[in-house]
């Protein structure tokens, strides 16, 4: 321990002189670096040098983790989900490439926006790894403010054609593929058949309505079992979102501007929203646990949501045959409503540091983009694909037990390509934000356009910079 | 002290101390339930936590991530200490003018909010070449304004006559310092070191910046992990975030009494 | 402790040394906090997207007092902080000169558990808070079973009470750890002190107010500081508590420079030009603080 202290005090004060004289050194060592086939290598040497005391020995790592025939650096968040995805993806890249490795690193997302907002931001992309996952709702406010970090995709081998049309969307910044479509986010309707029954009320009566009828159904089942029909989370606007998607509706018109004040669309979708709302029909939770809280312990008799949520739902084992899917209730008054839509998902992207973007490339072609196999042996959990030959494959014809022994995969992949598609925008975030607080102030009692003007001038605030 | 006011105050106490340990006793609890139940707000403790152990061993490597923040912490806890100390001692010891005029300065370093500063100093410890280690985990706090003030807060207490003795019986000024200063200032010391070292061990918007390899992760970065997929194992977590939070309750546990033991020592 | 005599026996050799005791500590500040600030400094005089910067004069300065969730972020701020601050600082103090009682028993326990939840990860302190505070939260279920609401409450949703929940975190989580700075100062305190006063017939009041304040006045000083800092900064509930919520009402001023720099599009001389505001409004309320407390004679 004693020799460990001492030798921290050594590299710190050698630090000072590092630093003190540092600045073009460092630089020229990091130039270096990127044109060099092992980056860390080089970046690393040095902190080896100085710091004695530290024996994580980050060289080695490092070096692994970039550059190198065969080896490829992934971030992505979900052990159970997208990693678990990627360990699969290695397996099937290897029976035809023996030497090739994949190194997965296990990092949020919000971590990885973060990475790469500092990395991009001080201009040392060194630090990115080859491939990483993207959601889909912050991917062109990434490509657009950081235009250096993700490489372009359109002409490297991969056949975009086959994907749902409204997912390859979120990647395609002008007319250029930068992602390769991972999970699906179709949105579904769940309801709980055993509350539905008491209403006298089947799951039929769900499927392919429009939110008139929806709001009856939900007063029948709040009147026979004391439940609302669904709960959402106060101040995210996941179901607005989700309805104007439906209708083919966005926050961004097709040149960037918004879209808000003057879109029938959002105000129908407000009004509807708090219809449901005043009916009781509609709960509003304050977290996102209160949220999937509400539902593994039967306080709601459904939700809407991307079909993601439905391995939260299964948490709840006891309650096994009891649930049901359709497709969500559609907008009344608007000419493009339909009863599908799309919340949340994400893309696989290969960064501009990947030293073998060919590599990178082919093997997302050859499995992401290209294996039936790798998509059956990911849909256990839970990952449905959004490329169109996976959704042929008999493993997504077997019935599901826990929702009542339909073939659930099957119909999500069904939903999934008649999504309408939509404008996602550079400032999605914010105008997501402004429509939120919009919504809250007019559920309180304030005047619908009043509102709808506050967060068109909050958004376009933003947007003037 | 009447006996009506003597159970008042351990009334007073009681109930400080269990609103205080209540969302503990939660969170023990919670790491024996299954996610479904926890979710749904059991407050009993289950029998589940094997089972959340298991898990969370087969998704994290908890060990590895422990080992990195004991790591990260101790070291930088240690020289922390050291340098704010000498410096603290330095402005109260020996302050004049010029040295008061630098300790505002470097007040104004802890009002910046980490968020803009974060870029440039990455921008640095990516440069040299510090990122995945240890050294640019500790490097931006081991001085830090407010030690070194805690410090200098303390030392004006530290009694002036007993250094000139000290002095006069030829006593170098550093061996003032490690020999009279140090030892007097156990519960400065103790404290110091209870809250660099919890600092040290949750700090999280840092680390999630220069940490990109997976064998550098720390404890908060786990939990970080647990929390971010689109199914959250809520029994798992609180396991995680239990496991997360023991070493701070213990150092706190164990170093307490060195706060007592602050008065006794060199100074009579 | 008389200032000046030190003053005229401080020769030049102990001034060096006390150049050389701080230089470390003043160093690294100067390289890890300084040269940062001053990059950002410059940073907030450029605007654009991501990193594609340009100089833009002082746009992002009068920029900001234009902008209504970010001028709804700084009233919010100084609410939590004219209510948290003084509630916190005097009851950390209560608390401590009552653990300072040589007679108390059980000390060591009661210290540990009152300062236990600074030492909570935040993670698990936001998810026990909001399930604490849900509509079918322990809360609710208390204060509708006493017949005090006739129906849940949504706490997080509705302005006032988000706001008193974030305020009630706060106390919660940082009580303790001021109570901790007071009893290490009280420690420096000599115990007989106090069994002097109580001889010459002062009440438990009277000794706090005339012994254990004015010796205790750096550290409250300290304390104070660090709060008004912290509370200025105030980041970690706003985020995972309310989110900002209901309609920004309850966001900090530091949880809209994080969401500019990193949720939304990228704008980082906006951010900076954010937090220098920040700076100046904390230097100038230290600078108030310590003419008010920190006084040398």
């Amino acid at each position: 321990m004693k020799r460990k202290i001492l030798a921290a005090l050594l590299a710190s004060t050698m630090i000072l002189s590092l630093v003190g004289c540092g600045g073009g050194d460092g630089a020229a060592s990091t130039d270096n670096a990127a044109a060099d086939a092992a980056p860390a290598d080089d970046a690393a040497a040095p902190a080896d040098d100085a710091a004695p005391a530290d024996d994580a020995a980050p060289a080695d790592d490092a070096a692994a983790s970039t550059g190198g025939a065969g080896e490829l650096t992934v971030w992505c968040w979900d052990p159970a989900f997208n990693l678990n995805a990627m360990y699969e993806a290695e397996k099937v890249y290897q029976k035809d490439h023996p030497d090739f490795k994949l190194n997965v690193v296990e990092t949020p997302w919000d971590d990885i926006q973060t990475k790469i907002t500092t990395a991009a931001t001080s201009g040392d992309l060194s630090t990115l790894p080859d491939i990483f996952l993207m959601q889909d709702n912050a991917f062109q406010k990434n490509v657009i403010s950081f235009p250096d970090v993700c490489a372009d995709l359109t002409s490297s081998g991969i056949d975009f054609s086959q994907f749902a049309a409204g997912k390859t969307a979120y990647s395609v910044v002008d007319g250029k593929n930068y992602g390769v479509p991972f999970d699906n986010g179709a949105v579904v309707a769940c309801y709980r058949t055993d509350y539905l029954e008491q209403a006298g009320l089947t799951v039929d009566d769900f499927t392919d309505i429009t939110f008139d009828q929806y709001l009856e159904n939900g007063k029948k089942v709040l009147d026979a079992t004391g439940k609302p029909l669904i709960s959402m989370q106060a101040g995210e606007c996941d179901l607005i979102m989700m309805m104007m998607q439906s209708a083919g509706s966005s926050l961004f018109n097709e040149d960037g501007t918004a879209n808000i004040v003057g879109n029938d669309t959002l105000k129908t979708v407000m009004e509807t929203y708090k219809k449901l709302k005043d009916a009781g029909v509609l709960i509003e939770v304050n977290s996102w646990d209160e949220y999937v809280g509400s539902i593994v312990s039967g306080d709601v008799a459904g939700t809407i949501n991307g079909c993601w949520i439905m391995a939260s739902i299964q948490t709840a084992e006891d309650q096994s045959g009891n649930w049901a899917i359709t497709n969500m209730p559609s907008l009344v008054g608007v000419s493009s409503a339909t009863n599908y839509s799309n919340n949340g998902g994400s893309s696989w992207a290969v960064t501009t540091n990947c030293k073998d973007q060919a590599l990178a490339a082919d093997f997302l072609a050859s499995t992401f983009a290209g294996s039936t196999e790798l998509y059956d042996n990911i849909l256990p959990s839970g990952a449905l694909a959004t490329w169109a030959p996976a959704g042929d494959s008999d493993a997504y014809g077997a019935p599901s037990d826990f929702f009542g022994g339909d073939a659930v995969s099957a119909k999500i992949v069904d939903f999934s390509t008649k999504v309408p598609s939509n404008i996602t925008g550079v400032y999605y975030y914010e105008a997501r934000n402004a429509v939120a607080t919009a919504i809250t102030n007019y559920i309180n009692g304030a005047d619908i356009d009043a509102e709808m003007q506050t967060a068109a001038d909050t958004v376009n605030f933003n947007m003037g910079q | 002290m009447t006996k009506v006011k003597k159970f008042g105050m351990y009334l007073f106490l009681c109930i400080v101390s269990f609103i205080s340990v209540f969302p503990l006793y939660w969170m023990v609890s919670a790491a024996t339930n299954k996610s479904a139940e926890v979710i749904s707000g059991r407050l009993v403790p289950g029998t589940y936590f094997i089972q959340n152990l298991k898990n969370l061993m087969a998704n994290q490597n908890i060990g590895r991530a422990l080992g990195n923040s004991f790591k990260y912490s101790i070291i930088l806890t240690v020289v922390s200490l050291v340098i704010c100390s000498l410096a603290g001692y330095g402005f109260e010891i020996y302050h004049d003018k010029a040295k008061d005029v630098v300790m505002s300065i470097i007040l104004l370093a802890m009002m910046v909010p980490f968020v803009a500063t974060m870029i440039p100093l990455f921008q640095m410890v990516s440069k040299a070449g510090w990122l995945n280690t240890t050294i640019g985990f500790i490097l931006p706090t081991i001085s830090t304004p407010f030690l070194i003030m805690m410090f200098r807060q303390s030392a004006r207490s530290f009694p002036h006559d007993i250094m000139e003795a000290a002095r006069i019986d030829g006593l170098s000024e550093l061996r003032i310092f490690f020999q009279m200063f140090m030892p007097t200032m156990k519960s400065t010391y103790a404290a110091a070191m209870t809250i660099t070292f919890m600092n040290a061990w949750n700090s999280y918007l840092w680390p999630k910046v220069i940490m990109t390899d997976a064998t550098s992760q720390t404890m908060p970065m786990v939990v970080a992990n647990l929390t971010e997929g689109y199914v959250t194992d809520y029994g798992m977590l609180m396991l995680a975030v239990l496991i997360c939070t023991l070493p701070t309750a213990i150092v706190f546990f164990c170093l307490q009494n060195a706060f007592a033991e602050g008065i006794t020592g060199a100074v009579k | 402790m008389s200032k000046p005599s030190k003053k005229l026996t401080l020769s030049k050799k102990h001034n060096l040394t006390g150049w050389a005791f701080l230089a470390p500590g003043a160093i690294l500040i100067l390289i890890m906090s300084f040269i940062p600030m001053i990059r950002a400094l410059l940073l907030s005089f450029q605007s654009g997207v991501g990193a594609q910067m340009k100089p833009c004069g002082i746009m992002n300065y009068t920029r900001m007092f234009k902008d209504t969730v970010f001028i709804q972020s700084i009233k919010n701020t100084f609410f939590y902080l004219i209510i948290q601050v003084p509630v916190m600082l005097i009851f950390a103090l209560i608390l401590a000169s009552i653990l300072n009682n040589k007679d108390l028993k059980f000390k060591g326990l009661f210290r540990t558990m009152i300062f236990l939840p600074c030492a909570t990860s935040l993670v698990a302190y936001a998810i026990i808070f909001r399930s604490l505070f849900a509509n079918n939260g322990l809360v609710n279920l208390v204060l509708v079973n006493l017949g005090i609401l006739d129906q849940p409450y949504s706490f997080l949703t509705n302005t006032t009470s988000a706001r008193i929940v974030i305020i009630i975190a706060l106390l919660w989580r940082w009580t303790g750890y001021n109570m901790v700075f007071y009893l290490s100062g009280l420690q420096n305190i000599e115990y007989s002190v106090y069994e002097a006063a109580k001889i010459d017939g002062a009440s438990a009041v009277q000794s706090f107010f005339r012994i254990t304040i004015p010796l205790l006045k750096p550290t409250i000083l300290l304390t104070a500081i660090m709060s008004t800092n912290g509370t200025l900064q105030l980041f970690d509930e706003s985020v995972n508590l309310t989110s900002g919520g209901p309609a920004n009402t309850s966001i900090t001023m530091s949880h809209y420079i994080y969401d500019m720099s990193f949720k939304y599009v990228p704008n980082f001389g906006y951010s900076a030009a954010m937090s220098f505001l920040i700076l100046i409004l904390v230097a100038i309320l230290a600078f108030l603080q310590m003419k008010v407390g920190d006084k040398r004679d």
